[in-house]
């Protein structure tokens, strides 16, 4: 997309609000502190696990640790709750956040334009007439994203989900008398192995998926600094959130 | 004695001759009035003092008849090379000679704190055991040695108590009381209530028909070393039991002998009871929590702590107000022995999860590859 003189490229505009930011650090830490108490316990066959809880004592303050993580995570959980209901801003953010069969679509698109085989095949003159008849299949520019991309709406996305999954599998083992009240054994054995599995999946959603995206890629890399000052330029707002871009401009004509 | 109060008197070898006076008149026969021509008989015969010729070994049999004839069955008598029988270790080796005193003297060498250290002499370095060199001094770390020593308790088990005096054996001896024929029986005299346990057990039951596989005392308390079950280092400390359990019960043949499960260990370890257990909390549930130790039951017995009648109650003694439901599913079994369909889903929910996690962290990976692929093969940006 063409630069517009209504928008400078050095403009800085707000991605996360200081709310959105102390949001995400407390998820980053609870996150964390509940992953290193926690997986130890899914990998217990790997020995060196055991230098993390040498003793009794210490295993049984992981266990204390685990729980007052999972305390703020869900408090966390909460307070985002109330803002993205009860804000202009979060209100906004959430419908922005609400995935659509575009992304699908997106996602698919981005996928083929990245890996270029048809623009390849079409260079070597490989089906040049379907491609000369259809040159959406060549995928030569990449998709436009609004505010949220497909990548971003999934990781908030399965941060909900995963929430969902270990806060009511958790709060039963955290409970295990009233969960086996309620349900017979082999229903309380499904929450700890759903504990168990989600937690992994998120461990490694997190480190393959959301820490290429924000620090390991290229476009970003060492790390995108958005989640300290929550500040977009206008040019970065122009190369990967285009639509909001585009918004932006058609709001400000309107003025 | 006017020659052998001299502490200098020696043979031309350079061996001692000397006889102390004092302690013999202390020592059990000095007090009964027993004096030097009683035992060393030769000496009645010799007229001209002081004698020259040696005399003979003394024979303490001509008054301790029984215990001779104890000691002639037993290892210390019969060890020899050429299958003659002859005295390896003799009544002095262990009683001494001049000073032997009553065996409740607290200065005796079989007083029951001192006979460690009496049997020690030989068997910690000269006699070693097939078992390693430490095999014996290992004893004085176990708790029936701490009481022993510490405590000053008598009655508890010293050498003799588990091995005999006398008539001491050796363990593939099947007249051994050490032998596991009779290990029950031994430790049973002072571990009364233990050994009706066990005998009602399911262990007890096929220890009784005779059969070899079957634990006894030793397997898994072992046996010089025995520790208290509070002790970090005993083999069934609460972290440490799982796996004296499982030397068997993961036994595939075993298993298929004797129709049991295995997988026991590995199957615990994968509960939250395992689990923590690996990381030493000690609180949890390892299998003598369950499964009771000396008088384990099938689960078919009413009896059993684990018959699911019985699994609220002894679930319920961790986890208070413990029901039904505690029974309604499986508990550390492997998939593929579980019976009931719905006991099942959990490691379905696992299959799900682990197809999921694959297709998922799969999709991620090419879309790395691909972005990858553009920004560093093809050095193309965006916009």
């Amino acid at each position: 997309m063409d630069s517009s003189p209504l928008i400078h490229d050095d403009e800085i505009f707000q991605r996360m609000n200081l709310a959105e930011r102390i949001q995400h650090y407390l998820l980053i830490s609870t996150f964390f502190l509940l992953m290193i108490t926690g997986l130890p316990l899914f990998f217990y066959e790997f020995k060196a696990f055991k230098w993390f809880f040498p003793t009794e004592q210490v295993f049984y303050i992981r266990g204390i640790i685990h729980r007052v993580a999972a305390a703020v995570l869900i408090i966390n959980l909460i307070w985002h709750l109330f803002y993205a209901a009860f804000t202009a801003r979060g209100r906004n953010n959430f419908k922005e956040m609400v995935p659509k069969a575009r992304d699908v679509k997106d996602a698919f698109e981005l996928f083929w334009h990245n890996v270029g085989f048809t623009r390849f095949l079409y260079r070597l003159r490989i089906l040049k007439n379907f491609f000369d008849a259809h040159p959406y299949w060549l995928f030569k520019s990449p998709p436009l994203f609004g505010r949220y991309n497909f990548i971003e709406k999934f990781e908030y996305w399965a941060v909900g989900w995963g929430s969902l999954v270990m806060i009511i599998s958790g709060f039963f083992m955290w409970n295990v008398e009233l969960s086996l009240r309620l349900f017979p054994l082999w229903v309380h054995d499904i929450f700890i192995m759903a504990h168990g599995y989600e937690a992994l999946l998120a461990f490694l959603a997190v480190i393959i998926w959301h820490m290429y995206n924000v620090h390991l890629n290229p476009e970003v890399f060492p790390m995108s600094k958005i989640w300290l000052n929550g500040k977009i330029t206008g040019k970065e707002l122009r190369l990967l959130h285009p639509l909001e871009y585009q918004r932006i401009i058609e709001e400000r004509k309107k003025l | 004695m006017v020659c052998h109060g001299d502490q200098g008197l020696k043979t031309e070898s350079g061996k001692s001759l000397f006889v102390d006076n004092e302690k013999f008149l202390s020592s059990v026969h000095g007090l009964a009035e027993i004096f030097c021509v009683d035992c060393h008989a030769d000496l009645a015969k010799i007229k001209d003092f002081p004698h020259s010729s040696p005399l003979k070994a003394v024979d303490c049999s001509q008054c301790h008849d029984t215990a001779t004839r104890e000691f002639q069955k037993s290892v210390h008598y019969s060890v020899t090379e050429k299958g003659k029988n002859v005295i390896a270790v003799g009544c002095k080796d262990c009683h001494g000679t001049h000073d032997i005193r009553d065996k409740a003297d607290y200065d005796s060498t079989i007083f029951p704190i001192n006979l460690p250290t009496t049997c020690e002499k030989c068997h910690l370095k000269k006699v070693a055991a097939k078992k390693g060199p430490n095999f014996i001094g290992q004893y004085r770390e176990s708790v029936h040695f701490k009481a022993l020593e510490k405590s000053g308790l008598t009655i508890s088990a010293n050498c003799s108590n588990c091995h005999g005096a006398h008539e001491i054996k050796k363990v593939s001896d099947p007249l051994a009381l050490v032998a596991r024929k009779n290990i029950i029986q031994t430790c049973g005299t002072c571990h009364v209530g233990i050994q009706r346990d066990y005998l009602d057990g399911v262990h007890g039951k096929d220890y009784v028909k005779g059969i070899k596989d079957v634990p006894v005392c030793t397997d898994c308390h072992s046996e010089h070393d025995i520790l208290s079950p509070q002790n970090l280092n005993s083999k069934v400390y609460a972290t440490k039991v799982a796996e004296v359990c499982s030397r068997c019960h993961d036994n595939l043949t075993l298993g298929r002998q004797y129709g049991f499960l295995t997988s026991r260990l590995k199957t615990y370890n994968q509960t939250f009871h395992g689990t923590a257990s690996i990381y030493g909390e000690t609180r949890v549930a390892n299998c003598a929590s369950c499964h009771g130790f000396h008088d384990i039951r099938p689960s078919s017995d009413p009896k059993s702590s684990i018959n699911p009648e019985n699994l609220p109650k002894t679930c319920g003694k961790c986890h208070p107000g413990a029901s039904r439901h505690f029974a309604e599913g499986p508990v550390h079994v492997i998939p593929e022995e579980i019976a009931t369909a719905k006991y099942k889903s959990s490691h379905l929910v696992k299959n799900i999860y682990i197809i999921a996690i694959a297709g998922i962290i799969s999709v991620f990976i090419l879309f790395i590859a691909a972005d990858l692929c553009r920004r560093i093969i093809r050095k193309e940006k965006h916009g």
